[in-house]
């Protein structure tokens, strides 16, 4: 057994015991790890507040490479996030990636991974209203770059030849393909791929490269975004089960139905 | 398998409690009068026929309505929204409270599966736009401080806005008998965040 200090966010929890809770890391070191935080229900646990859905901390793990379940010695609470919980908006797509990272990433070392998804909330927190949808579909392309699941786009995922978008011709984009197709390769593939307009291609372009500007989506591009990339995870993830916080974000379910209105007096 | 090992089996899937608590509850009761494990049992049947969730405010009651929402004595202009059943208890407990209740029966939870379909949100709203008489002027969301906790209240505030109801929410902060030096730096932060004037007084009390 080693005690291993590494920087982690809390991915999921629950209750083991009265007393105990279980949680779901994201760690820097040692990649997603489940550990047992024993007495974090008491009222004075020494994790206080800390071990919260999204919390980002400095995690003390007593780890045993034989075994699933560690023990997690300390949390030192870096961020809890709770901006994120005053707009539904953000926080769906805080668990979107959340939920990616949980069944996607592997229980070893992965940096990369951990450092997109801790700068993806980072962005999701701090973006203007108008710009949250966005952000949220590039933080799950560029989370799945890290994953090894990078759309390929500049050139054609089959035969790798240039892509080379035109106005009057769509792009095919073959999400069991991964990626976009070019005109040779487009007819042939199994199932029909998306055919992306010139500008939804440029968006999906900028939309993967985390240095270009965030590309203004109205309602029905965010929709077909969220779209696209929902169907590239479910895809890729294969028999991984639902996806429930993939597809609240991707349906909007929060948005509120129409209230019915107050009756009036007269009525 | 013997009796003794269905009972242990049984009591083993209690949450808290492990083989060996199972164990040792099993033997307690075989120990005891025969009277008093029937009771036991009798109750436990009992419970899951007669109490069911109250029709009006969901919360686990003998009698539908439950006693509260019946309670004409009950300032139905206060709701108070909790997420369990087990809430109204605590919050009962501590008698203050003279408003009624509404029980949503969880939180949202996208990773859980559990959305706004899944909580009845609707029927919250129903009750506090479709008054009637008993015009709803206060919504008090006693949702948990956990991050789905916040994150149902953000959505139930959205949600009530348009019907121009007060939407309030219960402050979080140091605990009755606690000690500072012992409070986290989260729990700190909130209490200082939610501090109020020193001249206010009690009579502000909800209900
Ligand atoms: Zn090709
Ligand atoms: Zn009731």
């Amino acid at each position: 057994m080693s005690l291993v200090t590494t920087p982690a966010l809390v991915l999921q929890t629950y209750r083991y015991s009265e007393t105990s809770k279980v949680v779901r890391l994201a760690t820097r070191d040692l990649g997603v790890q489940s550990a047992i935080a024993k007495g974090a229900l008491r009222p004075k646990s020494r994790f206080g507040a800390g071990l919260e859905l999204l919390s980002e901390g400095m995690a003390q793990l007593y780890f045993r490479e034989t075994r699933e379940l560690h023990t997690l010695g300390a949390f030192d609470l870096v961020n809890l996030r709770r901006d994120l919980a005053a707009d539904v908006g953000r926080f769906a797509g805080a668990t979107a990636l959340t939920e990616v990272m949980l069944k996607m990433a592997p229980p070893a070392p992965l940096p990369a991974a951990y450092d997109t998804l801790t700068s993806a909330l980072d962005a999701l927190e701090r973006v203007p209203p108008g710009e949250i949808d966005a952000a949220a579909v590039r933080a799950l392309w560029c989370l799945l770059a890290v994953l090894g699941f990078e759309p390929s786009l500049a050139r054609c995922a089959r035969d790798g030849a240039a892509i080379e978008p035109a106005a009057d011709e769509p792009v095919p984009f073959s999400v069991a393909d991964g990626g976009a197709l070019c005109p040779r390769c487009g007819p042939t593939s199994a199932q029909p791929p998306s055919r992306l307009p010139l500008r939804a291609y440029a968006d999906l372009v900028a939309l993967n490269d985390p240095r270009a500007e965030l590309p203004p989506l109205d309602a029905s591009h965010a929709a077909a975004h969220r779209r696209l990339v929902a169907r590239f995870v479910r895809y890729h993830l294969g028999e991984a089960g639902p996806l429930s916080a993939l597809d609240f974000w991707e349906r909007r379910a929060w948005v509120p139905p129409t209230p019915t209105p107050i009756p009036s007096a007269a009525s | 398998m013997s009796a003794i090992d269905d009972l242990v089996t049984e009591l083993a899937k209690l949450p808290g409690i492990g083989r060996k608590t199972a164990q040792r509850l099993t033997f307690y009761l075989l120990k005891q009068p025969v009277e008093s494990a029937v009771r036991l049992a009798e109750a436990i049947r009992t419970v899951r026929e007669r109490v069911t969730s109250c029709g009006v405010c969901g919360t686990l009651t003998d009698e539908d309505p439950c006693t509260i929402c019946r309670d004409p004595r009950r300032d139905a202009s206060v709701l108070c929204v909790v997420e369990e059943a087990s809430d109204v208890t605590a919050i009962e407990r501590a008698g203050r409270f003279r408003g009624r209740y509404h029980v949503l029966g969880g939180r949202l939870s996208p990773l859980e599966g559990i959305g706004p379909e899944a909580l009845g949100f609707d029927r919250l709203l129903a009750r506090v736009a479709n008054g009637g008489t008993a015009c709803v002027g206060e919504v008090i969301i006693a949702t948990n401080p956990s991050m789905e906790g916040e994150v149902t209240a953000t959505y139930l505030q959205q949600l009530l806005k348009p019907t121009g109801v007060r939407v309030t929410r219960i402050a979080r902060g140091i605990p009755v008998g606690g000690d500072l030096e012992y409070a986290d730096g989260v729990t700190i932060a909130q209490a200082l965040l939610a501090r109020r004037d020193m001249t206010e007084s009690d009579k502000t009390e909800a209900g």
